[in-house]
């Protein structure tokens, strides 16, 4: 059975975009975030498999090993993986660089191993509230189906601007986080408009597409004057969290008390009102560590579409896709024509216009692939491989297609008083390397616009000499 | 790469071997205590969980005369404990913690005095894991979005008995489900003489074989021999077996011995040539059974049978070549 997770492939390209961006915080600060073993746990989790490892072995030991010791465990095979993993964790202030001893930072090293130990004091996991009382806690099935509504009015309405439909509004905070992040944009004054890197969003894991928005709002959090260790921290927190719980927001500091506001308008918390002093956390937030599917409730018959899968592609280019999900089927329309509409069921084809119109929108054949493989039917995953190769093939053409032409900035060389003029300017601009075409016969070439200055330069100093 | 593994944990819990154990010394470090080997594996099992979200778990026992389940992280998602729920700690863990424990002191209570000097049920509790991860797999596999789940299956055996020849058949038998299952069985001798079977049983299915040299160390030699998935293995060597006793054990006496017969049809062991094979009833030829009674050590040796265990890797059961009971060696792949 072809097995083909798209977030793996993601952790293997780099470390995880949470990560990446606190690589670029200050050693204080991580120092600060490191002082909650809930925010070491989830940061943990966040982190490739080796440097896991690597943390682990070095968790327990109380003096410093040298760094030859640990490189001696390391395979042929594993170099590559191991420097990149120190490399990783020396960025992140978990072990800080070195050339003779490892061991983990202090901070980090004790929080993490209160966790694993359950012997934080500080009460870092949240306070949870007895369920006893008045107002059942809401049910995991409730939670779900008002994270998925959120998240899909979010996306929808992303989807359908532009298109003339009016589908509901997110509140004014998320419009303001789309346009920041450059998923949307009013260029033409008036309406909100999706912009390519938008459209690729859409093609995203629900997974990837929430991660995405966060590190946004961890952006604008830095503009707003919050405090960036008490908003990630208090991410980390939710997705150590247990989902179908109600906690307390007596522990909470202020800043995290602004952010409630935020999290209920993307879905990833439930408050009975907006002044309750308990919350609950979705689904989304607390699968916010893992790589379990943040809206699991696709899965259930009724809400979303019956399975998780629903598209069935057939070697004639034929599209069958089995929802009716309005969101899914306007993610669909971005690159396929459809034909047909049943209560349960689309109908399409895979064209070359559609394509070349989700081409230029932006979205890559690869994404178009890789959406289609991971939305596949249960029926289309006995076929190896799963898509149609010569629907691939095509699909990946088309879009070759598009790069037929391409166009640069440059000026155009010409008029050279004699051929040894020509040759002596033309060996100066091959030595630049900025040539991107040259005609000898007609004693002309084009250079890249960087090089322009340089040659003009060059030329102006020769007549001069000549002078 | 990045994909959830499972682990299944099957603990030795032979009251008479523990209670060795926290009274012999070894060399200059302490002796390894039930309550300080509990406390290590508590952390341990909470270091598999804590690495990734979707990482299973299931821990199984191993006591006199019965095999138990004690967690399995398939059960205890579904069942909410309000009393845990505590702002200090990952409820997860705590689950995991309150739960082993509490199953380990019901079952040691349960034990009668007759029981205790009963054998433990380790193939028992070998054979559950085996039957959950397969049951795990199985259902994995028929839900549509089986690509999340692709497991990558793990036993770690933690031992202090000693081998019970008796049991060499059930150990291979499930060395063999093992392997088709890619299973890989990693071993921890804790306590007591080096095992034979289970030397095997890591060899065979690629996993580690590890004699706890350092008990106060315990923790330390679990997270960086067995913590890490068979992917990470292949980057972060971990130890393995320079030597791995081969040796079998006969099917008519359950004796470990050096020198076997094989039964040419159905690969029976035993450690005198016998006329009839007593598991599927092939008669032998007398002519071959006195040839190969002549042939015994220490009476004389012939030169193919010679007895070999200056190679590792290959079996040292050396059969007489003959025509009725034959060369094939054991165990049979």
């Amino acid at each position: 059975m072809p097995s083909v997770d798209p977030s793996t492939d993601a952790t293997e390209e780099g470390p995880h975009i949470l990560l990446a961006f606190l690589q670029s915080q200050s050693q204080n600060a991580l120092t600060r975030l490191y002082q909650k073993p809930s925010s070491c746990l989830s940061l943990f989790r966040l982190m490739r498999p080796l440097e896991r490892q690597l943390i682990m072995n070095l968790l327990w030991l109380e003096s410093p090993i040298p760094v030859s010791m640990m490189a001696s465990w390391i395979t042929r095979e594993g170099r590559k993986a191991y420097n990149d993993a120190l490399a990783t964790l020396a960025s992140l202030h978990v072990v800080p660089k070195s050339t003779s001893k490892l061991a983990l930072n202090p901070t980090f090293k004790t929080s993490l191993r209160h966790a694993i130990t359950g012997g934080d004091v500080s009460g870092s996991f949240g306070a949870p509230v007895g369920s006893d009382r008045q107002y059942p806690a809401p049910s995991v099935e409730a939670l779900d189906a008002y994270a998925l509504e959120r998240w899909e009015t979010i996306l929808h309405y992303m989807v359908s601007s532009g298109t003339g439909q009016h589908p509901t509004r997110p509140s004014q905070e998320v419009l303001f986080l789309l346009q920041r992040s450059g998923l949307m944009t009013n260029m033409h004054g008036g309406a909100l408009q999706i912009t390519s890197s938008g459209f690729q969003f859409l093609l995203h894991t629900p997974h990837a597409q929430l991660w995405e928005l966060l590190l946004q709002y961890l952006h604008m959090v830095e503009e707003r004057q919050m405090d960036l260790v008490e908003v990630s921290s208090f991410l980390l927190m939710l997705s150590t969290m247990e989902l179908g719980r109600e906690y307390s927001t007596e522990s909470l500091s202020t800043t995290q008390l602004a952010m409630l506001a935020d999290l209920r308008n993307y879905g990833l918390i439930w408050q009975r009102n907006p002044s309750s002093n308990q919350f609950s956390p979705s689904r989304l937030a607390t699968t916010l560590t893992s790589c379990a599917p943040p809206l699991p409730i696709l899965n259930k018959a009724g809400i979303g579409s019956q399975t998780q899968g629903f598209i069935v592609l057939e070697t004639n280019y034929r599209l069958y896709a089995y929802t009716d999900n309005p969101l899914q089927i306007a993610v669909l329309n971005l690159f396929v024509t459809l034909k047909s509409r049943f209560p349960n069921l689309v109908i399409g084809a895979i064209t070359r216009e559609s394509v070349k119109k989700a081409l230029a929108n932006g979205i890559t054949a690869e994404q178009i692939i890789s959406y289609l493989t991971t939305h596949a039917h249960p029926q289309m995953r006995k076929n190896n491989p799963l898509l149609p190769v010569t629907v691939q093939d095509q699909i990946r053409l088309w879009e070759l297609e598009k790069n037929r032409l391409k166009s640069e900035e440059g000026y155009l060389y010409t008029a050279f008083a004699s051929q040894a003029d020509y040759e002596y300017v033309l060996n100066y601009a091959k030595q630049l390397d900025v040539v991107l075409w040259e005609n000898p016969s007609r004693r002309c070439f084009f250079g890249s616009l960087d090089g322009h200055a340089n040659i003009r330069g060059f030329i102006e100093r020769r007549t001069a000499g000549n002078v | 790469m990045d994909t959830a593994s499972h682990l299944s944990v099957v603990i030795d819990l032979s009251p008479t071997q523990w209670h060795l154990s926290s009274e012999a010394a070894k060399g200059d470090s302490r002796p390894l205590s039930l309550e300080f080997f509990f406390s290590q594996l508590l952390v341990f099992l909470n270091s598999h969980i804590a690495c990734k979200d979707e990482n299973t778990l299931a821990v199984f026992g191993a006591l006199p005369g019965r095999s138990v389940l004690l967690f399995s992280s398939a059960n205890e998602a579904k069942e909410h404990r309000e009393d845990l729920a505590d702002a200090n700690a990952y409820l997860p863990f705590k689950t995991l913690d309150s739960t082993v424990m509490k199953s380990i002191s019901d079952h040691i209570d349960s034990l009668g005095v007759s029981d205790v000097e009963a054998p433990t049920g380790l193939v028992g509790a070998l054979t559950k894991a085996l039957c959950h991860i397969n049951c795990s797999t199985a259902t994995a596999s028929t839900q549509p979005n089986a690509q999340a789940t692709s497991l990558d299956p793990r036993i770690l055996i933690l031992s202090v008995s000693p081998d019970q020849s008796s049991s060499y058949i059930p150990v291979m038998n499930s060395i063999f489900s093992a392997q088709k299952l890619k299973v890989t069985i990693d071993v921890c001798k804790l306590f007591g003489s080096e095992s034979v079977f289970l030397q095997q049983a890591a060899h065979l299915t690629g996993g580690s074989y590890i004699y706890l040299d350092r008990p106060d160390a315990l923790l330390q030699y679990l997270t960086m021999s067995f913590l890490p998935p068979p992917a990470i293995r292949q980057l972060l060597s971990v130890p393995t077996q320079d030597k791995i006793d081969f040796r079998a054990a006969c099917f008519c006496h359950k004796r470990i011995i050096d020198i076997g017969f094989v039964c040419s049809v159905c690969l029976s062991i035993f450690c005198q040539p016998v006329p009839v094979c007593s598991t599927c009833r092939t008669k032998f030829p007398i002519k071959t059974l006195q040839r190969l009674n002549a042939a015994r050590p220490p009476a004389n040796v012939p030169k193919s049978a010679a007895p070999t265990r200056t190679l590792p890797s290959t079996n040292n059961i050396r059969a007489p070549a003959t025509n009725g009971s034959g060369t094939v060696p054991v165990p049979p792949r």
